[in-house]
């Protein structure tokens, strides 16, 4: 097989989940079509360097989570690709404020976690990880992810009592804003 | 609250819904073609990495091209002969001097080389004005340099900052970044120079040491010394007409096929060349095809589709079977255009 018919593999087999990843975790929805847009294109770049198949989507979750980092640093795209996506995606992902209150309950917990310890739960959740993976996205040991998932749970646990007690919601996970580009 | 019943209200807040692809309208697949249309660390992976087999395969390929003849005859017989002309127009071979235009072409390369005893280029590819990359080998250890476009500079200097980070150098007089991807496996990236930059890439079998030690033989050298030190079975520029020749001579010409397209300013060892030149007849016979099917022309369709098949007998492809994939991709595009089915991928698969 080319190394381009496997990028077409791999671009198939992991689109699905990068997008989610990159949903979970923008402000805006347009701007999860910029973190996948960048992290294929560092894999496609780096196309003679991909790892063997079953490392390869935390391989490309470790990839996004350096570009999710350069976006929340307020860092420019590298190429003006995936304006389509953008578009799609504007359009067809709803409003998170009307989602039902609980939902909202809980990720406004997420959001007041530590960054590290919210990583953690939400790859255990979202992306259905286990510790071991999670400790190679985040490049740490996976007895430091048993650590953080520990307190992060146990965190939440109080937050969810909390905000359901108190009044309003918060729209989506992140903390940071994610500035938008000029166009 | 138990850890299992906090998970799922955590899952439950999900905010991904998985219909969504369903609703992207194929946005998924164009931004797939936007990102493979842009330059790579390999420009052209799928011939790339054939061609690296080559030089081991070649004595073997003209024996075995006399078998794959047989087989390949008894299993596709096209049903309807193509009856055209084959090979080039005639007189207009001969019209440029051939080692002017190589000179010409050699000027717009970076022509970096390797001024030490033993380093042969063993692979050519690209040599377009801003994409290309050519390969040194010595006892077993192997340096590619690439070179790209300008203006991809930063954004490639950004990727291998996740690699390493960078060590300033100076190569062939150039600022330059060394980056450390193994303990035997390193690169240099030198600053633009002109159009292009340069990236310098080892296999995975050197030292620190070693690498250090090569940098400071690598000397820019001019067009002449550079063509003189590619190796004989590179097409260069002033080739081109003569070994399209010989390519084409049983390869039936799509109508008003433009020669001048396969004057493509640049270098290639024999499997990039016969790759670019079948390609480019392919490709042009299938948009004759689909301008025939667009117009109802029935006959120019049976024309076009007759052509497509005869490719399994193009002597060319025959030989390059055993070196690479590009003959079988080529034949699995052409077949299935020969049948009415024009994919979606035929020009990444044949760099229409």
């Amino acid at each position: 097989m080319s190394s381009e018919d496997r990028f077409r593999r791999v671009y198939a087999g992991n689109f699905d989940a990068l997008l989610a990843y990159a949903l979970r975790r923008v402000e805006q929805p347009e701007d999860a079509a910029d973190v996948v847009a960048e992290t294929f294109l560092v894999a496609w770049r780096r196309s003679r360097d991909l790892p063997p198949d079953d490392e390869i989507k935390l391989w490309l979750y470790g990839v996004a989570r350096r570009v999710l980092a350069n976006h929340h640093r307020g860092g420019t795209r590298r190429e003006r690709l995936g304006e389509r996506l953008r578009q799609r995606l504007s359009a067809v992902v709803t409003d998170p404020g009307r989602d039902v209150p609980q939902r909202l309950d809980v990720r406004a917990a997420l959001k007041r976690l530590p960054e590290t310890d919210r990583e953690v739960l939400m790859l255990t959740a979202w992306e259905g990880l286990q510790p071991r993976e999670i400790a190679e996205v985040l490049d740490v040991s996976p007895a430091a992810v048993r650590t953080r998932l520990t307190r992060a749970r146990t965190r939440l646990r109080e937050l969810v009592g909390d905000e359901r007690d108190a009044p309003g919601h918060v729209l989506d996970v992140l903390t940071v804003p994610v500035p938008k580009e000029a166009r | 609250m138990t850890d299992e019943h906090l998970d799922r209200q955590v899952r439950d807040a999900d905010p991904y819904r998985p219909d969504l692809v369903a609703r992207l309208e194929g946005a998924e697949q164009h931004l797939l073609e936007e990102i493979m249309s842009t330059p790579k660390l390999a420009s052209v992976p799928l011939r790339r990495t054939l061609v690296r087999r080559l030089s081991a395969a070649v004595a073997a390929a003209a024996v075995i091209a006399v078998a794959v003849t047989a087989s390949t005859l008894v299993r596709r017989e096209p049903p309807e002969p193509y009856a055209g002309p084959v090979g080039l127009p005639g007189g207009s071979a001969g019209a440029i001097s051939g080692w002017e235009l190589d000179l010409k072409a050699a000027e717009n390369l970076p022509r970096l080389l390797i001024d030490q005893p033993g380093w042969k280029a063993t692979y050519v590819n690209g040599f377009d004005t801003e994409n290309g990359s050519i390969r040194f080998e010595k006892d077993g250890r192997g340096l590619e340099m690439t070179w790209y476009p300008d203006q991809y500079y930063q954004s490639y200097y950004d990727d291998r900052l996740d690699v390493s980070a960078p060590e300033a150098t100076t190569v062939a007089g150039r600022p330059a970044d060394i980056f450390t991807y193994s303990a035997s496996d390193f690169a240099v990236m030198l600053k633009a120079e002109g159009p292009t930059f340069v990236e310098m890439r080892t296999d995975a079998k050197w030292t620190r040491a070693a690498f250090d030690e090569i940098l400071t033989h690598i000397v820019k050298v001019d067009a002449e010394a550079f063509l003189k030190a590619l190796p004989p079975e590179i097409i260069t520029p002033g080739d081109v007409r003569g070994e399209a020749t010989k390519i084409l001579a049983d390869v039936p010409l799509p109508p008003n096929f433009d020669y001048a397209s396969l004057d493509n300013g640049g270098a290639n060892d024999p499997y990039q060349f016969a790759a670019a030149v079948t390609g480019r007849v392919t490709c042009d016979w299938i948009a004759e095809w689909k301008r025939a099917d667009k117009a109802g022309d029935k006959a120019a369709v049976k024309e076009a589709a007759a052509a497509l098949r005869t490719s399994h007998n193009w002597k060319v492809l025959k030989g390059m079977e055993e070196a690479g994939d590009y003959p079988e991709v080529l034949w699995e595009v052409a077949d299935k255009v020969a049948d009415g089915d024009v994919p979606d991928w035929y020009k990444d698969g044949l760099g229409c």
